[in-house]
């Protein structure tokens, strides 16, 4: 996401964009304490939701959509979920404040049985970013971790996804809004419009999102 | 020429400001009541200890080698040494993702001595001993300084005379030496506590970060920001605490000779 | 008996000495600063390997270069008494006395301790640190701890250089007394000659490295063996008795003999001292001839040493003296030994010191 909005971002016109890239919680606190950047565009729709309902974020547009899959090194033997709960499995996942680790932790939900349980019993990480888990797997401190597609794509010499079953698949979905008091927000509407339908939709396609 | 004297107090009076109120904040924004509940959080508190006991091992660690090694390069001349020297204080202006990446390519699973490592059966990567492998790299340089210039301090008579009263040099380095390098040894037992405790980007990248095995307050703090200010502020005061009272009892043992003011 | 040889480069200093020092005595060692004479110290104590040398005390070799011995330094039983005393700031003044004291219980150490200390009216400061101590109290400190080792052989460096001149006094006498107490050899190294004359049995002139004569202190002073040896002994000593006089000088009654004046205040037991080029000498018929000179000795000369173009003089008055005059005026008053002369100085040369 990171390398296609800012490969989009230099050609809005109107302004210049600045792109302050961190979690999604992240920056959701900061928000909340205050902080208004004109737009705010999250890895879920709970916290633009939640923004919201807080009177921080106007109602939230949704723009692309992702998939979870296994991530792992590229001499892994590990070939389906199940494969996550053998014993001295090492798997590096989103903590749960996190998108990337809620949607994991709804996902293992899903699953029949203990399996989540055994699976959520080899978790060695709880890492604050995807950036992190990526980091634990290409280094091999981790067996498999929990990645976005589009994050396994970017390191395709050392790693490759185990896609996951679609009835397991949380519902990954980017979502954006304008920031209650921002400085621009008519630049602000025409950004967020332009994630859906214009030059930013076409290069999230290019990196591999669907729309929503 | 009142004006000066009141532009100095005026500096005095911005900085102090500047650097206060953040800290007071972390104990005013939120309710007593509220941090005190908030450090209940079976989270926090595994994070508290976790700290403790890593830096308490890393300090183990950071004092019986430093202080031999920095007592060597004080009293000691060889050709090397200014090389050694800088070598050893190298960490101290790593940023710590530097020093985090540092880590990965020496000891981490694929680094150039993880064979070795995982070979003689020592896991560091997401484990405890990790956090204090990366505590230890990033807190001895600002030990091992300050142990350094405090025994060069110390006026090498003294050591002499040891000697001729009696004292086999190994002796004479645990009964006078030590004690006459303390207040210089304690100030760099400080300072690497405290950054010790605070270490957060080597730590996430060397160790990462899991609920009593290897996350620490700092990296609690981080992970809690977003969805439970509330015990990051709890966890910050906490820390803020810990800080001070450190500083504090340096200050009180060893008068204002131990922290850079002028000899008391 | 202690016998130190050693022949070393140190610096841009050749070191080359040998010198012996008795049971019971004191040798001191006297030279300029640079001459190496703590280098000497050193070398005996241990601190310092030279490239050859020597060091015996008594029946033990304690090194000898030759057969790769080198004892070192916590081996070997020697007290060094160091410029600065060395004290150890992070303990009182006991457990600086106590710190060689080892292999007995914690009372007894203190003990021992408490006694040495007593024995130099030091004890009501036993618990205090040495930086609250002024510097002769540290300098007692010092000699008990170096006593409390039980040496056999004392080293001294500058012992008294480091005490304002008031206090040196007192302390030049305790010393004395420890000196004269202690059996085991003593070698001691200054930079002052009297100090030297003063302390020492004996004296050896050191300058770059070499001793350049060695000898009691008035057998240095009346017979310089070079120039240098002739300039470094100045101060021909003399002890009296000091009372102040009507005219605001202060009139000496000399030990053995004899009076003087001088316009330093003084009162009491002092050391009369006089450079030897200030003294004139005349033949002892002559009249006195009227001048400034208020102080006249009639002495017999000991011994007549040539320097370039000087003559040192030994004198034998109701103390030895050494007076310096020109090769030329010493040839024209023939002075030979067993000649009787008077020996004149003026009272505004001749210093004070209480003792």
């Amino acid at each position: 996401m990171t390398d296609a909005l800012e490969d989009c971002s230099s050609d809005f016109e109107g302004a210049d964009v600045r792109l302050s890239l961190a979690g999604s919680d992240e920056l959701a606190a900061q928000i909340r304490q205050g902080a208004k950047p004109d737009v705010y565009a999250a890895a879920n729709t709970t916290l633009p939701e939640e923004l919201n309902k807080e009177g921080l974020l106007s109602e939230p547009v949704e723009f692309a959509t992702s998939e979870l899959v296994i991530a792992v090194p590229r001499d892994s033997d590990v070939r389906q979920v199940a494969d996550l709960g053998r014993r001295g499995m090492k798997l590096a996942i989103g903590s749960e404040s996190v998108p990337i680790g809620s949607y994991t932790r709804e996902l293992l939900s899903r699953l029949p049985g203990h399996q989540g349980d055994r699976i959520l019993a080899n978790v060695r990480s709880n890492e604050p970013d995807v950036k992190g888990i990526v980091g634990k797997l290409t280094q091999g401190a981790a067996d498999a971790g929990f990645v976005y597609v589009t994050d396994v794509n970017a390191v395709s010499a050392r790693l490759r996804a185990v896609k996951l079953p679609a009835d397991l698949e949380p519902d990954v979905t980017y979502a954006a809004g304008v920031v209650k008091g921002a400085k621009r927000p008519h630049d602000a509407r025409d950004f967020v419009r332009g994630l859906t339908d214009g030059r930013c939709a076409d290069a999230l396609a290019r990196a591999g999102f669907e729309a929503p | 020429m009142r004006a000066f004297p009141a532009l100095l107090a005026l500096a005095l009076a911005v900085a102090l400001t500047f650097l206060t109120v953040p800290i007071v904040a972390i104990f005013v924004d939120s309710s007593p009541a509220e941090l005190i509940d908030s450090l209940g959080e079976p989270g926090a508190l595994d994070a508290l200890w976790l700290s403790l006991r890593a830096t308490a091992m890393a300090l183990a660690l950071i004092l019986i080698v430093g202080t031999p090694a920095a007592y060597l390069l004080a009293t000691r001349s060889f050709r090397a040494k200014p090389v050694v020297v800088t070598l050893v204080e190298l960490p101290l202006v790593l940023p710590p993702a530097v020093a985090g990446i540092a880590l990965l390519a020496a000891v981490g699973p694929s680094g150039i001595l993880g064979g070795a490592v995982a070979a003689a059966g020592i896991e560091l990567s997401l484990q405890t001993a990790g956090v204090v492998v990366a505590l230890t790299f990033v807190a001895s340089p600002f030990y091992v300084r300050q142990a350094m210039a405090a025994f060069a301090a110390v006026d090498r008579t003294l050591l002499d005379a040891s000697r001729t009263l009696g004292a086999s040099e190994a002796r004479g380095f645990v009964r006078v030496m030590v004690p006459a390098a303390l207040p210089g040894l304690t100030a760099g037992t400080a300072l690497a506590l405290g950054r010790a405790l605070g270490e957060f980007g080597a730590t996430l990248m060397f160790a990462g970060s899991f609920q009593g095995i290897t996350q620490t307050v700092p990296l609690a703090i981080y992970a809690k920001l977003g969805t439970d200010f509330e015990t990051a502020l709890a966890l910050s005061a906490v820390l803020v605490a810990i800080s001070a009272a450190i500083l504090l009892s340096v200050k009180l043992v060893h008068g204002r000779e131990a922290l850079g003011g002028a000899p008391g | 008996m202690l016998r130190v040889e050693a022949e070393t480069r140190l610096g841009v200093l050749a070191l080359d000495v040998a010198l012996e020092v008795s049971r019971g005595e004191c040798l001191a060692l006297a030279g300029p600063s640079g001459a190496g004479k703590t280098s000497v110290l050193r070398v005996a104590a241990g601190l310092l390997r030279p490239e050859r040398g020597r060091v015996d005390a008594g029946a033990d070799t304690w090194l000898d270069t030759a057969r790769g011995i080198d004892v070192p330094p916590e081996q070997r039983r020697c007290g060094y008494v160091f410029q600065e005393y060395a004290l150890f700031p992070h303990l009182t003044a006991w457990q600086n006395v106590a710190y060689p004291l080892r292999g007995m219980p914690r009372r007894e150490r203190r003990a021992r301790s408490l006694g040495l200390l007593e024995r130099f009216g030091m004890r009501e400061l036993a618990d205090a640190r040495p930086q609250t101590l002024s510097g002769g109290e540290r300098q007692r400190v010092a000699l008990a701890r170096v006593l409390a080792r039980d040496p056999g052989v004392l080293l001294l460096d500058e012992p008294l250089s480091a005490l304002d001149p008031r206090t040196r006094a007192g302390a030049a006498r305790e010393l004395a007394a420890v000196l004269r107490e202690v059996e085991a050899p003593a070698l001691f190294v200054t930079h002052d000659f009297a100090e030297a004359a003063q302390l020492g049995n004996r004296v050896g002139v050191i300058d770059a490295g070499r001793v350049i004569q060695e000898g009691t202190p008035s057998e240095l002073a009346a017979t310089p063996q070079s120039a240098f040896v002739a300039d470094f002994t100045g101060a021909v000593v003399l002890t009296g008795m000091a009372r102040s006089g009507a005219d605001g000088l202060t009139s000496v009654k000399l030990d053995g003999g004899g009076e003087v004046t001088s316009t330093d205040h003084g009162e009491g037991p002092v050391a009369v001292s006089v450079y030897p080029w200030e003294i004139a000498i005349e033949p002892v018929t002559a009249a006195l001839a009227p001048g400034s000179t208020q102080n006249h000795l009639s002495a017999e000369v000991l011994s007549v040493t040539r320097v370039g173009n000087r003559v040192r003089l030994g004198l034998a008055g109701p103390q030895t003296l050494a007076a310096e005059i020109t090769g030329v005026a010493a040839d024209e008053l023939g002075l030979r030994a067993g000649a009787r002369v008077t020996a004149s100085w003026k009272a505004s040369a001749t210093r004070l010191v209480a003792i």
